[in-house]
């Protein structure tokens, strides 16, 4: 997931198990208590369900699937809200997620583009369950 | 008339912005000279105000627009020339629309005379084309009138609606909130009294207890009285006065928790009332009136009919049926198609339809009318028919249709085949009516708003297309039901009959059910979604769905009755969930998916359907469950086991594990221990307190290697602990150790 950054410079920083991803600061829009997770039977593993905001659901989803990191333990979560084309998605953080600011020339790691990420989570027509195999 | 009055309100709030437009137009030419663009922005103004003014019957202003249209059209054909004078005939033009528009707002209708001279100089300069006379006034407008209202992007009373769901989701919490107060005021009540009780009776006894010594107060001033002689009060005593005391406070202060409470209550009852009285306001802001609609689309018929040499009249009645506007601007499409379809191939040339003895003009009804929650629009046109003959022929040489089929059917029957995909009865595919492709889309876009499309005709004597869609794409009629602790909803309109399960004992094995001589197909909802945390049904339900007489059911845990709710898109990012048409939102808050019927028996569908449902014949030598919160590993290990020729179960946990064994037989259980929901000690330690499963061997796959882990899994009962990752020597070790695979000898 390294990837050379062109403009961003602010980050938002969130936690899955032990490992800690950036993302652009611009594409998050909320950071949610997670009280109550309501699953959508059918969908793809990685998302484990929908959290209603404002009488609209946001998909959760669980990077730590989709990358196959191991989860100590199922501590409070986060949900870090991105919003990539108009659609809102939400990724779980097990830590709360915070702010930083890298200078321009710095190469981040572990860095998340939103739209890609968000590309190849996107539940696909009509087999979903071919696709969510080949990311992992 | 009060439709009426509705509609004259929305004429006036867009002839508002019309006279705006040619106002800034007329300053546009004065300024910069006369230019295509702004003819052109003038000339399509004119020609909206002018239909617009004619569907309220505002005829002055109709015919005055038109005269400037003409003025205008003349002017971008350069029929005459652009001589800045002719503003002076458009300003005092304009100005008398000002005028009517003003006396519309004041009486309601069109009081003053049109100059007749002044249309008279208009029609002698379009005719002649030349500029004979024009005087010489500098006109000034007088002011629009002031109209008692906004206008609103409709996004924004969205939002104000996504605003108001979340108002009455933390309603509904309050509401229930109330209710434990409720609850919690009887629980301090009961106890309250309870106490009273006990310390009036305590007291009562206590006082005829002789005083101790020990418990004496120290008190020189007794000392030499005998118990006798004085009333003595120990610290006891004392302190029973006070308990009570203070008991009686405490009653107080409950009886006005009480009133307190039940005014709260009422409080809340208002507040209810008043929120869905808002919501239902709101809603109705979205609404317009279909009027708008027909009237443009006649307009822009009657053009294109024009340049095709014919000559039509279009009628509109119940232009004052509302529709919400979402579907307002969904329906544009489709009926264009329709309309230009009856142009195009129903209405006859003048002198075809002279000759056929019919009136000269193609006579277009567009009809309204409100069905319940259904607004019906028929398009009847007066034209040459469809032949159903040529559609049958058409339909066998498209291999859409087999000739024996086509004996039996009815005529309609047949003439449904135009909504096929791929049907044409023209030969030359027009481009811009879309022919042979057009009608096809016609019905997806009507079936998109949950509509339908339907067609009759007469040949020679007309065609008729009835579309019936639901007056607002936001509000649907949804049965909620629950499966699996989870509660989902489905549309109404495919639903038959609802059955209980009580009338067909056998439908989980049968798969079928015998009902009114019918033979109809039953799926378990719970087994289309894998995922059930299932306890076994205790009561079911089975949903008769009817899709065009093919009867299909659904069983389901339960019904919790009907609803109707607005159903939210699931958004880019699932919309591949296409098993679902959105969700709608509880009162409670909760989200509940739609499922879409017709999805769920499409034979072909796919969407985590169990394996097992395809592979139940097959002889499997053993039988495995897996439980892991890994799909890798789940995944794997399947395979892995599969290979084996084994019948595999994946669970994510516990306690899905836990639903698995209760439904299926298991000869071993491969499980981690490290998930979520019920991890695995626990999900170990529970099957070994249930005596089905006390032989049932138990494997424990797992990344956390210690001696301790091990030791706690073998105490709770496991009978064997790998360590992760695993490889296939061990496993099949493993199977052999429990003899799972012995079999595959033979």
């Amino acid at each position: 997931m390294d990837e050379e950054i062109r403009q961003e410079r602010h980050f938002c920083v969130f936690g899955v198990g032990e490992r800690e991803f950036l993302i652009p600061k611009e594409s998050v829009v909320q950071i949610l208590d997670i009280t109550k997770i309501f699953p959508i039977p059918g969908s793809p593993d990685y998302i484990v369900g929908a959290l209603p905001v404002r009488g609209k659901i946001v998909p959760a989803i669980d990077l730590a699937k989709v990358y196959n990191i191991e989860r100590i333990n199922y501590s409070e979560n986060k949900l870090l809200v991105l919003e990539v084309e108009g659609d809102k998605i939400g990724i779980l953080s097990d830590i709360t997620p915070f702010f930083v600011s890298f200078d321009k020339e710095i190469v981040v790691e572990d860095y998340l583009d939103p739209k890609k990420l968000y590309e190849e989570l996107k539940v696909k027509q009509p087999s979903s369950n071919k696709n969510n195999e080949n990311i992992l | 008339m009060i439709e009426q009055a509705e509609l004259i309100k929305y004429f006036l709030l867009e002839s508002e912005d019309y006279v705006n437009t040619l106002i800034e137009g007329i300053e546009e030419l004065e300024n910069k000279g006369f230019n295509y663009e702004t003819l052109e922005v003038l000339y399509r103004t004119t020609h909206t105000l002018k239909g617009s003014a004619s569907i309220v019957k505002f005829n002055k202003i109709a015919s005055l627009a038109h005269k400037l249209e003409d003025l205008f059209e003349a002017l971008i054909k350069k029929e005459i020339p652009d001589d800045l004078s002719l503003l002076n005939i458009i300003r005092k033009v304009v100005n008398i629309i000002i005028s009517l528009i003003n006396e519309i707002v004041q009486y309601n209708e069109e009081k003053s005379e049109i100059d007749e001279k002044l249309i008279a100089l208009i029609d002698e300069i379009v005719n002649k084309k030349t500029i004979t006379k024009v005087e010489e006034v500098s006109e000034t407008y007088s002011p629009l009138p002031t109209i008692n209202s906004v206008r609103v992007d409709l996004n924004l009373i969205d939002s104000i609606l996504g605003i108001l769901s979340e108002i009455i989701v933390q309603k509904n919490i309050l509401i229930d909130r109330e209710k434990e107060l409720t609850n919690l005021v009887e629980v301090i009540l009961q106890g309250g009294k309870k106490l009273f009780n006990e310390i009036v009776s305590f007291s009562e006894r206590y006082w005829l207890t002789p005083i101790s010594d020990k418990s004496r107060v120290l008190d020189t001033f007794f000392t030499d009285f005998s118990d006798l002689e004085f009333d003595r009060y120990d610290e006891y005593h004392i302190f029973t006065r006070k308990i009570s005391e203070i008991t009686n406070d405490i009653n107080e202060g409950l009886s006005e928790l009480i009133s307190f409470s039940e005014n709260l209550s009422s409080n809340f009852k208002t507040l209810n009332k008043e929120i869905t009285n808002l919501k239902d306001n709101l809603l109705s802001l979205r609404m317009l009136p279909i009027g708008r609609l027909l009237s443009k689309i006649s307009e822009a018929i009657k053009d294109i009919a024009n340049t095709l040499g014919k000559d039509i009249s279009i009628e509109i009645k119940g232009g004052d049926i509302k529709i919400d506007k979402p579907v307002l601007d969904l329906l544009h499409e489709p009926l264009i198609h329709v309309l230009r379809n009856a142009i195009d191939h129903g209405i006859e040339t003048p002198q075809e339809r002279l000759a056929l003895g019919k009136p000269q003009k193609g006579n277009i009804k567009l009809n309204a009318k409100k069905e319940g929650k259904y607004v019906v629009i028929s398009i009847a046109d007066d034209g040459r028919g469809i032949d159903t003959e040529k559609v049958k022929q058409r339909a066998i040489e498209k291999g859409l249709l087999n000739p024996q089929q086509a004996i039996q059917m009815s005529k309609d029957e047949i003439l449904s085949y135009i909504f096929v995909p791929g049907f044409s009865t023209s030969e030359d595919v027009d481009f811009q009516s879309g022919r042979g492709m057009g009608l096809d889309i016609v019905k997806t876009v009507i079936a998109k708003l949950k509509g339908t499309i339907e067609v009759y005709s007469e040949i020679h004597k007309n065609t008729t297309f009835i579309i019936k869609i639901p007056q607002s794409l936001s509000i649907t009629n949804l049965l909620i039901f629950m499966s699996s602790s989870l509660e989902f909803a489905v549309p109404i309109n495919y639903i038959e009959e609802i059955l209980t399960i009580d009338d067909f004992p056998n439908v989980k094995d049968e798969r079928v059910i015998n009902h009114k001589s019918r033979v109809i197909p039953v799926k378990i909802f719970s087994e289309i979604y894998l995922s059930s945390n299932g306890k076994p049904l205790e009561k079911g339900y089975i949903i008769v769905f009817n899709f065009s007489g093919i009867r299909k059911a659904l069983l389901v845990d339960d019904i919790l009755g009907q609803e109707e709710a607005t159903i939210y898109s699931l958004g880019k990012f699932l919309e591949g969930l296409n098993q679902y048409l959105g969700y709608v939102i509880s009162s409670k808050g909760n989200p509940r998916f739609v499922i879409d019927p017709v999805k769920i028996f499409e034979e072909d569908f796919s969407f985590n359907l169990p394996l097992h449902l395809y592979r139940e014949n097959v002889v499997y030598s053993g039988r495995v469950l897996i439980v892991d919160d890994s799909i890798s590993v789940r995944k794997s290990l399947q395979a892995l086991l599969e290979a084996k020729n084994l019948k595999v179960y994946t669970a994510k946990d516990g306690l899905e594990a836990l639903s698995i064994l209760e439904e299926k037989n298991v000869d071993l259980i491969i499980t981690d221990l490290e998930m979520p929901v019920m991890h695995g000690y626990e999900f170990i330690s529970r099957i070994r307190k249930d005596e089905r499963f006390n032989d049932l061997p138990i494997v424990v796959l797992t990344s956390r290697g210690t001696k301790k882990h091990q030791e706690k899994a073998i105490d709770l009962g496991a009978d064997g602990f790998l360590v992760k990752p695993f490889d296939e020597k061990t496993i099949t070790e493993l199977l052999e150790r429990f003899n799972i695979i012995e079999n595959l000898i033979f």
